[in-house]
């Protein structure tokens, strides 16, 4: 069964609700049940917090490392590059992550440009 | 966060609000019209599009969400790659929540604020909330987050009418926010060693554990053995320190 097989109507919003609400939201609900016993300043509150801080990095490699679309014509080295050049910035200047992403991204589309 | 002064309810939603607008929501906007753009192209009207971000409310696994329905792919597939995708909100809700719940929110209160929990508001609360009065942590975490919903749902209306064919430079450019924006957070979040661990250890982790395991856990693992591991190294570094 397809998405096709549910237009028409309300039909393709209730497809929205049972194949892309409830599956996502299923996780969200089930942390409040974990987190009811959790508190503020634990071991386990921080063991959770380095799990989600790991887990978004390796979003971030992910993202890197095995692009889709156009970012995927710019080289390897050239996104490495663009992302080192943005930390750079966000060091020199003063902690700024909205410097940090104006650079990165004036990089990466400096280097799309180039290596094309 | 350093500010301690004391200020209504309303006070700190709009602090929170205005907060989301100084960066995060431009990160939001410039996602959300890329999700507007491929839910046309993808063939839903634009009323499902902006259903599909207010109920969902996760990036990645929208972009999953509508790309399985462009490629034709079977319902019940199209919701397991979802349910995948959005394990990731698991922890970052669990780390949140004990933050913005006292002993008598209700249960429909707390569904609520754990639905508004996505990875940019995760990123842009998890290191200032601790430091903020309670009182201050849930409306200014509902002004952050709402000026991010309120981003998104025009971003999805956008990019749904606008839909144009960026040259592919700029394209590369639209889809580098995302990481770039992560990564200065992430950096920024830094208060312990704890947590350069771990982001050393996913950045590293996720191209050694990703061929090993099929894509889907693999995000999964890199956050358990990365997150883990860092969270060993800061109790052997804290023992060590206190022993005599």
């Amino acid at each position: 069964m397809t998405f096709d097989q549910w237009s028409g109507g309300l039909w393709p919003y209730l497809a929205v609700i049972v194949f892309g609400f409830l599956p996502s939201e299923v996780w969200r609900t089930l942390s409040i049940f974990l987190a009811r016993d959790i508190d503020e300043g634990s071991q386990l509150l921080e063991w959770v917090r380095a799990v989600s801080t790991a887990l978004l990095a390796g979003v971030v490699a992910n993202i890197l490392l095995a692009p889709s679309g156009a970012l995927a014509s710019v080289p390897l080295a050239a996104r490495l590059g663009a992302m080192g050049f943005g930390l750079a910035v966000y060091f020199g200047l003063r902690r700024s992550v909205i410097a940090a992403v104006v650079a990165g991204e004036a990089a990466i589309i400096v280097a799309a440009y180039t290596f094309s | 966060m350093t500010d301690t002064h004391h200020r209504s309810r309303l006070g700190w939603f709009a602090a929170g609000f205005l907060h989301a607008a100084r960066l995060p929501m431009f990160v939001m906007a410039l996602t959300f019209l890329g999700i507007g753009s491929l839910a046309r192209e993808a063939g839903v009207s634009m009323g499902v599009a902006l259903t599909g971000t207010l109920l969902i409310w996760a990036g990645p696994a929208q972009v999953i969400f509508l790309g399985a329905i462009l490629g034709g792919v079977p319902l019940m597939a199209i919701a397991l790659s979802v349910s995948l995708s959005s394990v990731r909100l698991l922890p970052m809700c669990v780390s949140l929540l004990p933050f913005l719940r006292g002993p008598k929110t209700s249960l429909p209160a707390t569904l609520y604020t754990s639905h508004m929990i996505a990875v940019t508001g995760w990123a842009e609360s998890i290191s200032r909330l601790p430091a903020m009065a309670p009182e201050a942590r849930l409306p200014w975490f509902m002004g952050l987050v709402h000026g991010l919903y309120l981003s998104a749902s025009l971003a999805t209306i956008a990019g749904y009418m606008l839909s144009a064919n960026l040259p592919r430079e700029l394209a590369a450019g639209l889809l580098f926010v995302t990481p770039i924006y992560f990564i200065a957070a992430l950096v920024r979040n830094v208060r312990e060693p704890i947590d350069w661990l771990a982001l050393a250890f996913g950045l590293a982790l996720s191209p050694v554990l990703k061929p090993l395991v099929g894509a889907g856990f693999d995000l999964l693992l890199v956050g358990l053995v990365g997150g883990t591991a860092a969270w060993a190294i800061q109790r052997g570094l804290k023992r060590r320190a206190a022993r005599p």
